[in-house]
């Protein structure tokens, strides 16, 4: 009865700290016990289907969740942080076991001929962007499932994946219900150092038969779809137009287009590939370029990911289940792994 | 020298079709979850009151801006017509234990609150906001946690509450239940009623009921399976009352939900450590008022025969298992643990 009592009184300390931390607004990680082996139970039974897929796609995902690839966690071990580069960014600061990269970092008098336009550098930071937030509150289904609450979970959700792995270090625009102007995510992206930046979106089409994901980088658009999406998405930019031109001059030829270009190929394949198992209707909308402010101002290869429609119905229903939205930062994960492993290939090379 | 306030405490189920509430002062009520003001000056005349909660805002639809604010369990958000409606029902709720309104009659209230097991976090920082001027302290905890707490099944036990909204499942392992071990399904009771309208209409096309009448028919004859007793029902028919076999309807409409239902419970009996499946198996319990359907508790170990077999119990008076519990939560808690939630 003792033991009952202690049980109990356990469980109800638990319960306060949670609403303690729902109260501050913290974001605690969910207690998770052997979640791997879960998943893989949970994929065997929810998703027979993918027996008949075979082993791509979600599966392999979420293997890679659960055995982080060596060369990664090699590397995290190599790695130093960026402070051993003063006021430099994470992205030349952080090499991995390259020697073409590895040396500046290593030999402080090599540092100014590093240029990060010109020399492909492992990622090691990644900024991760929840969409809206605060009083920008998104798209939202009739039922009242906002943008705001999906992106920050999903958001979440893929921090701890890629955490888990120890091979990056993840930087968070926001972790609470707060609006930040997309001015502040991108300086904060730019003022750590990030490598790669991914924000992350909900997508509202008229058509509300239209599903599936898209992924944006940075470049004109002709389309006025995608021209009023822009439009829409860059409201709370917190830029003037003034501010805008210079940028724009700078960004649309760069090399940075690029490879946010590859980065959004990756992360597209990958969400389609992953996504399109556990909701067999979904479409490739494809990679698009569009000019989103937040794409605009950040410093490092951006994109922006419309990871499911809330327009649509069944999406929308998809998107208010957790095991969903945990798919989708599987998904998601394993794409922005996918490019990390492309630009460090690369950077072995020495191409 | 500060007066002591008197503690009362509470435990709230804010269910979509009903709401209960269970106060440490001995005090048990159960409203419907209907809102209604007067529609204009001739209604709140007739009414001669401001809103109308309940039975009472059902029964005088008519002449009412009816609503029901909560939705597949949740507050539904983005109008403030639902928002005013959810302080009106919880007003409402503690006005029923003796909490007077504004004054709380100079009582200390602290409430633990049940919300669906996959409620986002936004859904309850809108419950707290909803809150804030009604108790002073606020404990939000999902429902399915709240029954297995009242009937003291923490440990080795699969709680699978069917309410109007949603259907909640639970594992309970003796610590507070993770994502992982709950799931929540909209197919409920009122997905029921929505298959029943839809079947009823292409059988009967002529007939003419509101979604209250095939409510009130779920809940007195729902089944699956077999059943001895025709479900009879009178309606007007072309003008004409009528008498209608629905039997077939009901049982197709009930049994509409299983599959899902099966899915998940035998999904998370999955995803039990190995040792102690089988504890699990033989502790189903389900609650909730659609947990009433006649033939589900057999249905249920039917197909738990197809993984070893195993036992559900079925929680005969559902409608207070989940405020009492919130209510044994609140009592439980210290003073302590009280104060660090007065934010």
């Amino acid at each position: 009865m003792a033991n009952f009592d202690r049980l109990k009184r356990r469980l109800v300390q638990d319960l306060v700290q949670e609403n303690v931390d729902l109260i501050r607004g913290h974001v605690r990680p969910p207690r998770r016990r052997r979640q791997r082996f879960r998943f893989a139970g949970a994929l065997a039974l929810l998703l027979p289907a993918l027996v008949l897929f075979g082993s791509s796609g979600l599966v392999s995902t979420l293997s890679v969740a659960a055995n982080p690839p060596r060369r990664g966690a090699a590397a995290a071990g190599e790695l130093r942080p960026s402070s051993s580069l003063p006021g430099r960014p994470a992205a030349i600061a952080a090499p991995t076991s390259s020697v073409a990269v590895a040396s500046p970092a290593r030999t402080p008098g090599a540092e100014p001929a590093v240029d990060a336009s010109v020399f492909p550098l492992a990622i090691r930071k990644i900024a991760i962007d929840a969409g809206h937030g605060g009083d920008s509150l998104g798209t939202r289904t009739p039922s009242g499932l906002l943008e705001k609450d999906v992106t920050l979970d999903i958001a979440d959700r893929l921090r701890r994946i890629l955490e888990d792995g120890k091979s990056f270090q993840v930087l968070m625009t926001r972790d609470s219900d707060r609006a930040v102007s997309l001015e502040e995510r991108a300086a904060y992206a730019n003022r750590m150092g990030a490598d790669i930046f991914v924000s992350v979106h909900v997508n509202w089409i008229g058509n509300r038969e239209a599903r599936g994901v898209e992924t944006y980088f940075l470049g004109p658009t002709d389309d006025p779809f995608l021209t009023r999406l822009a439009a829409a998405e860059n409201r709370d930019s917190g830029y003037s137009l003034a501010d805008m031109r210079p940028l724009l001059e700078r960004i649309y030829a760069g090399v940075r287009q690029d490879k946010s270009r590859k980065l959004a190929e990756m992360v597209q394949a990958s969400l389609f590939r992953s996504l399109g198992k556990v909701n067999p209707r979904m479409e490739d909308r494809g990679v698009k370029s569009a000019p989103f402010i937040v794409l605009l101002a950040t410093q490092m290869p951006a994109i922006l990911a419309e990871v499911s429609c809330l327009s649509n119905e069944e999406e929308g229903r998809l998107l208010a289940k957790p095991l969903y939205r945990q798919y989708i930062a599987e998904a998601l994960a394993s794409g922005l792994r996918s490019y990390a492993g492309f630009a460090q290939g690369i950077a072995e090379k020495g191409i | 020298m500060t007066e002591k306030k008197t503690v009362l405490h509470v435990g709230i189920d804010l269910g979509t079709s009903r709401s209960s509430i269970s106060a440490s002062n001995g005090e048990k009520h159960v409203v419907d979850s209907y809102v209604g003001w007067p529609l204009d000056m001739v209604a709140k005349k007739v009414l001669k009151k401001a809103v109308l909660i309940g039975r009472e805002a059902v029964d005088n639809r008519p002449m009412l801006d009816l609503h029901r604010p909560l939705e597949q369990g949740l507050i539904k958000d983005g109008s403030d017509k639902d928002e005013a409606a959810v302080r009106e029902l919880l007003w409402h709720l503690l006005s029923l234990v003796g909490v007077a309104r504004e004054t709380r009659n100079g009582m200390k209230v602290r409430a633990v609150v049940g919300v669906p097991a996959e409620a986002l976090r936004v859904n309850k920082q809108h419950v707290r906001k909803a809150m804030q001027d009604a108790v002073d302290n606020l404990l939000i905890v999902s429902e399915p946690f709240a029954v297995a707490y009242g009937l003291e099944a923490l440990l080795h036990t699969m709680i699978i509450d069917i309410g109007a909204g949603t259907t909640d499942f639970c594992v309970m392992n003796g610590r507070l239940p993770s994502e992982e071990d709950q799931r929540t399904l909209t197919q409920a009771g009122d997905w029921i009623d929505e298959q029943l309208s839809r079947l009823m209409r292409e059988r009967y096309p002529e007939a003419r009921f509101s979604v209250h009448m095939v409510r009130e028919w779920k809940e007195t004859s729902s089944f699956v399976g077999q059943t001895k007793n025709p479900v009879l029902v009178t309606v007007p028919v072309n003008g004409k009352p009528t008498q209608l076999d629905i039997s077939q309807e009901m049982r197709q409409a009930c049994e509409g939900i299983l599959p899902p239902l099966v899915e998940s419970m035998l999904d998370l009996l999955s995803r039990v450590q190995p040792e102690y499946q089988e504890r699990v198996r033989n502790n189903v319990i389900v609650s909730g008022g659609t947990g009433l359907i006649r033939g589900l508790g057999p249905r249920l170990e039917q197909d738990l025969a197809a993984v070893g077999g195993g036992k559900v119990r079925v929680v005969k008076d559902p409608v207070f298992v989940g405020s009492d519990g919130g209510l044994s939560i609140a009592m439980d808690a210290p003073d302590s643990d009280w104060e660090k939630l007065s934010g």
